[in-house]
């Protein structure tokens, strides 16, 4: 019978600190991937980043990273999943995500960790604004190249 | 006796979508006819979009039903919540 991954999930409207969030996460797996995400200086045209928004679809967002989180963990036999987002301005330099996958192996740990990343980026109602320093600010449409 | 009204289909939208159009939710009452469909048929998204006259295209956008992703032509129940997304920037 498959095991089920134990998932911890959460989303945050105010700064994390991913590292404290680590340290704190109970897991018995033996091989231990993490990514940790953070906001770049700079918009996608090079000019001075103000701020991200992050905006996301209250219910929806969080049900569909469960869904991409049991998924992930089921194929690749990954024993436990931690997930940390943020949500509503994010500055430059903060975290904006937390991927971390605790596995028997390391192969499981890290394929599952750069699944759950890409399945949440793609897939995860989640909207990023953009604003500049300058005062301009867009929405993105779509993710930067992996 | 008090007839039994359908409840309404609730449409929210989002991000860029939600700034174009102008408005970020509404109700849609469940009986509304909507051509070309016979008073009977159930809406689709993709009637609600041509209805609302939503800018852009619906093939640019995701659909989603009670918070699943759905299929533009997935017919719709009374009380169903319906969402417009566009694309999507996680992570």
């Amino acid at each position: 019978m498959d095991r089920v991954a134990q998932l911890q999930i959460n989303l945050h409207p105010a700064a994390f600190e991913p590292l404290t969030l680590l340290s704190r996460w109970q897991h018995n797996g033996a091989a231990e991937s993490q990514f940790i995400g953070r906001v770049r200086p700079t918009a996608s045209d090079g000019a001075a980043l103000l701020a991200l928004e992050l905006e996301h679809y209250p219910g929806m967002t969080e049900q569909q990273l469960e869904n991409l989180a049991a998924g992930c963990c089921r194929r690749h036999g990954a024993i436990s999943c931690l997930v940390h987002h943020r949500i509503g301005r994010v500055l430059p330099g903060e975290a904006i995500v937390l991927v971390a996958i605790g596995a028997d192996r390391r192969g499981p740990a890290q394929r599952c960790c750069q699944e759950l990343l890409e399945a949440l980026k793609h897939d995860a109602p989640f909207w990023k604004r953009e604003c500049r320093t300058d005062g301009i600010s867009h929405w993105l449409t779509g993710n930067t190249p992996l | 006796m008090a007839l039994h009204t359908p409840a309404p289909i609730r449409i929210r939208l989002f991000a860029a979508l939600r700034e174009q159009a102008g408005w970020a939710e509404r109700d849609w009452p469940f009986n509304d006819h909507i051509p070309p469909h016979p008073q009977a048929a159930p809406p689709t998204p993709r009637d609600l979009w041509e209805t609302l006259q939503l800018p852009g295209a619906l093939g640019d956008v995701r659909v989603a039903i009670n918070h699943q992703f759905a299929e533009a032509d997935t017919a719709l129940q009374a009380g169903d919540e319906l969402a417009f997304l566009p694309p999507i920037s996680g992570g």
